[in-house]
């Protein structure tokens, strides 16, 4: 297993200037962010760990998203193609461990904005039979100290399989 | 009417900065007031802090002074105007990172006694989302078109009921030609015009 902690890293999830210019250029060019890249291809499974805010990923994750996925890690651009290839298939399995303020029913009525990102678009650079799970609680705003207890269970109990 | 313009794109010589003189161009034609706020000029900071989460069910949970002066454009504005690229399907880290960090207790909602989130921004009369997309609009419409439904469900929950919601999307810029960028900011312009 390897760990990453976007916060503790104190990581910059602002896409610059110079990164837009240069988003076609060869990955080893942004030694920067070299060892979230190399994490990405190592792995089989990927696990998502954050709270839902404003019915997605936090700015931080999605920065992340826009800096490593990058062109030649994620995906490329086939000469004359407009359709984008997936590269990181060595990504089997996507996992999704998140809380959200608000309820199920305000999370169907707000569109699912999260879990759509991960399950239409990451996985569509990922392997073909990439799967993935969502553990979820929701309404932790108004939960019990026992619901939280018993969502960490089910983390682990889930996990584990 | 006050219209605010939230604008995120790293290079000044974007097609979502031209798009964004279109949107102000157009709101001042039709007489309105414009404020604007461009992210990536200001260095605004889209990670929300420690600090920040700790205050977030205080007093006063804006601690950074770019969110303050955000906020109070916020609350003085009759209309919320979005300008950015779609990336990754949704909202880029810093205009996502803007909203988590202005739109808190006290500006965009309320906790009521029992902790279930009230509107606050009932003055907001219109939410407009001006955004490029790389993909057609087939392929948006498969993977949800994600920052439309962050900015046109979310947002406007928080907001009056009566609020209206305007969409001006520019699909498949990566294969566009000069003249549907050209003609997409004279849409953008006029449309701004007659809100």
């Amino acid at each position: 297993m390897r760990f990453t902690d976007l916060y503790e890293d104190e990581f910059d999830p602002v896409l610059s200037e110079a990164e837009h210019v240069n988003h076609l250029a060869d990955p080893s060019t942004k030694p920067a962010i070299a060892r979230y890249v190399d994490d990405l291809r190592w792995c089989r499974s990927l696990v998502l760990i954050y709270p839902t805010w404003w019915a997605g990923q936090p700015a931080m994750l999605k920065g992340w998203i826009e800096r490593v996925w990058m062109h030649g890690v994620a995906w490329e651009l086939a000469a004359g193609s407009a359709r984008l290839r997936p590269l990181l298939r060595n990504v089997r399995s996507i996992t999704v461990v998140t809380t959200h303020g608000s309820s199920k029913w305000v999370n169907a009525l707000e569109g699912e904005v999260g879990k759509r990102t991960v399950t239409r678009v990451l996985r569509s650079m990922c392997s073909r039979r990439c799967r993935t799970r969502w553990i979820a609680l929701y309404g932790i705003d108004r939960s019990t100290e026992a619901q939280r207890q018993r969502f960490l269970a089910r983390i682990t109990r889930r996990l584990g399989r | 009417m006050r219209a605010l313009l939230v604008v995120s794109h790293p290079s000044a010589t974007s097609y979502t900065k031209a798009m964004a003189a279109a949107a102000r161009r157009g709101l001042e034609r039709g007489g309105h007031d414009v404020e604007e706020l461009d992210l990536y000029t200001m260095r605004f900071q889209p990670a929300m802090t420690k600090a920040e989460r700790d205050a977030y069910h205080g007093v006063d949970p804006m601690v950074d002074p770019a969110v303050q002066l955000s906020a109070a454009l916020v609350k003085r504005a009759d209309v919320l105007v979005f300008v950015y690229p779609t990336w990754w399907g949704g909202l880029p880290a810093m205009l996502k990172g803007w909203l988590e960090k202005t739109m808190v207790p006290g500006v965009a909602f309320v906790f009521d006694a029992e902790n279930k989130v009230r509107p606050g921004l009932q003055t907001v009369q219109r939410i407009v989302g001006i955004s490029s997309y790389g993909s057609k609009r087939p392929y948006v419409m498969l993977v949800n078109d994600n920052g439309r439904r962050v900015l046109l469900r979310a947002l406007r929950l928080n907001t009056g009921w009566r609020t209206r919601r305007t969409w001006l999307p520019f699909y498949g810029i990566d294969t566009s030609t000069e003249d549907e960028r050209i003609a997409f900011l004279d849409r953008v312009e006029r449309a701004m015009a007659a809100l």
